[in-house]
């Protein structure tokens, strides 16, 4: 007789029933317990409550991906099919997101199923409204925060989009939460009160080039899934009381 | 090419050749499972989606060389539950976040039954309470399916420590989810009998 056998019998160890019930045992010890396990109406309903343990797990539903996962996601192969240079996740921004809760990440997910972006542009910027003619977009890689980008990882190029191609960058600004100049949410959402653009927290945020201007760019949710709004907007004079701040915008989906 | 009814396989081949929506199509078909395991491994829905979004774009980097004696699904887990491993071991010193009543971290079926829902929850919540290195053998092979065998490949560890593993994480659970709960708190904690320590299969092999 081992111990494990001395062991066996009221009160047992549960610890022990369970390698004994997912064959973790070796097979002297499995060996030994079985027939005394068997003939236990207490061993064999605390194997019985194993098994409804599994029945629990086993019967756990798949839980859909939500939208705005589902919508980051494609946005960032977009880019990586494009040739983007590979800032597969940045962690300062989402450390931001986590500071902002859950909460906020509902917001950006209700928003991407929405949409809508904002661009900044500097003075001289061209005129607000929505622009026709698309040069191509040159793909990059998306900034993903305002700080200094750390040493030692690829450079962050600035996406360059022509004024009537803005969604050419929408996958960069989508995965992007810098608000280069204008700084953080609260700048821009004065910029956009200003064109009168009532906003939540953007999905995508960034510094673009905007025909060669530098420029911001921010991607707000519309209400209607698959449609985002892109803004641009001119980080040197846009404002709370100045409805041209805005220098572009299109809506996209 | 990306038609539906292309297999798994034909997609990564597809992707392979450059067609620039056969990754995409593969993604959206497996996407919802993948994402049960990351939450469920991970327990944080940001995380959870950083770990996806990383996976991904290494599955997209890393599709050219995929070979066909595994099948694809298990080799999108092998990625996705590593890009969950490297996180949590990150975040070792980090609390983590639970996951919400509702929102993205539950399913929003209508079929759903407010008993079923409530169930689900209770277990989810269960599963919280398993320290990770117990939640993620328990996450593959009960919940997910997978084999011992596989989910011991998939973690890098051995055989024994998975079925140990799964075993004491569901001795917890049972006592979670009140299937043990009339049992004495002596008769849960395991007595001092070496022996049956010792009887217990190595868990490094």
């Amino acid at each position: 007789m081992t111990g494990n056998v001395r062991r066996s019998g009221p009160p047992w160890s549960v610890d022990l029933l369970a390698d004994l019930h997912a064959g973790a045992l070796d097979a002297r010890t499995e060996a030994e317990l079985r027939p005394i396990v068997e003939n236990d109406p207490e061993a064999l309903e605390i194997l019985a409550a194993l098994d409804a343990t599994l029945d629990d797990l086993r019967n756990l539903p798949d839980v859909p991906m939500p939208a705005a996962v589902a919508a980051r996601i494609d946005a960032a192969l977009a880019a990586e099919a494009r040739g983007g240079a590979g800032v597969v996740v940045d962690l300062a921004a989402a450390r931001r997101r986590k500071r902002l809760g859950w909460g906020a990440g509902l917001l950006a997910a209700a928003a991407v199923a929405v949409g809508v972006v904002v661009v900044a542009l500097p003075k001289g910027g061209s005129p607000v409204g929505d622009v026709a003619a698309p040069p191509a977009a040159t793909p990059s890689t998306a900034p993903a925060d305002s700080s200094p980008q750390p040493s030692g990882g690829s450079a962050v190029k600035i996406p360059e989009v022509a004024p009537g191609d803005l969604g050419a960058v929408l996958g960069d600004v989508l995965k992007a939460q810098n608000y280069g100049p204008l700084e953080n949410q609260e700048t821009l959402a004065g910029c956009l009160a200003g064109a009168n653009i009532t906003s939540a927290k953007p999905l995508g945020v960034s510094p673009i080039t905007l025909s060669g201007k530098a420029a911001v760019m921010a991607v707000l949710p519309t209400g209607q899934a698959g449609k985002f709004k892109l803004v641009v907007l001119d980080p040197d004079t846009c404002g709370p009381d100045n409805p041209n701040g805005v220098l572009a915008t299109s809506v996209i989906g | 090419m990306t038609a539906a009814a292309s297999s798994d396989a034909d997609l990564i081949a597809a992707h392979a050749a450059g067609d620039p929506h056969a990754f995409s199509e593969l993604v959206r078909r497996h996407r919802d499972r993948m994402w049960a395991v990351a939450l469920r491994t991970l327990r944080d829905p940001e995380e959870a989606a950083d770990a996806l979004q990383e996976a991904f774009i290494s599955a997209f980097r890393a599709a050219a060389s995929f070979r066909a004696e595994s099948q694809v699904t298990t080799w999108l887990h092998r990625i996705v539950v590593n890009a969950c491993l490297d996180r949590m071991r990150r975040r070792q010193t980090r609390p983590t976040v639970p996951l919400p009543e509702a929102g993205p971290g539950e399913p929003a079926a209508p079929r759903d039954a407010m008993a079923e829902r409530e169930t689900r929850l209770v277990v989810l919540a269960a599963l919280n309470e398993l320290p990770e290195e117990q939640r993620a053998p328990i996450v593959l092979v009960d919940v997910e399916g997978y084999s011992v065998a596989e989910t011991a490949q998939l973690l890098g560890i051995a055989e024994g420590t998975v079925k140990s593993r799964c075993a004491r994480g569901r001795a917890k659970l049972a006592k979670v989810l009140g299937h043990l709960r009339n049992r004495s708190a002596e008769a849960n904690v395991p007595g001092s009998d070496v022996q049956v320590q010792q009887g217990r299969q190595l868990e490094e092999r």
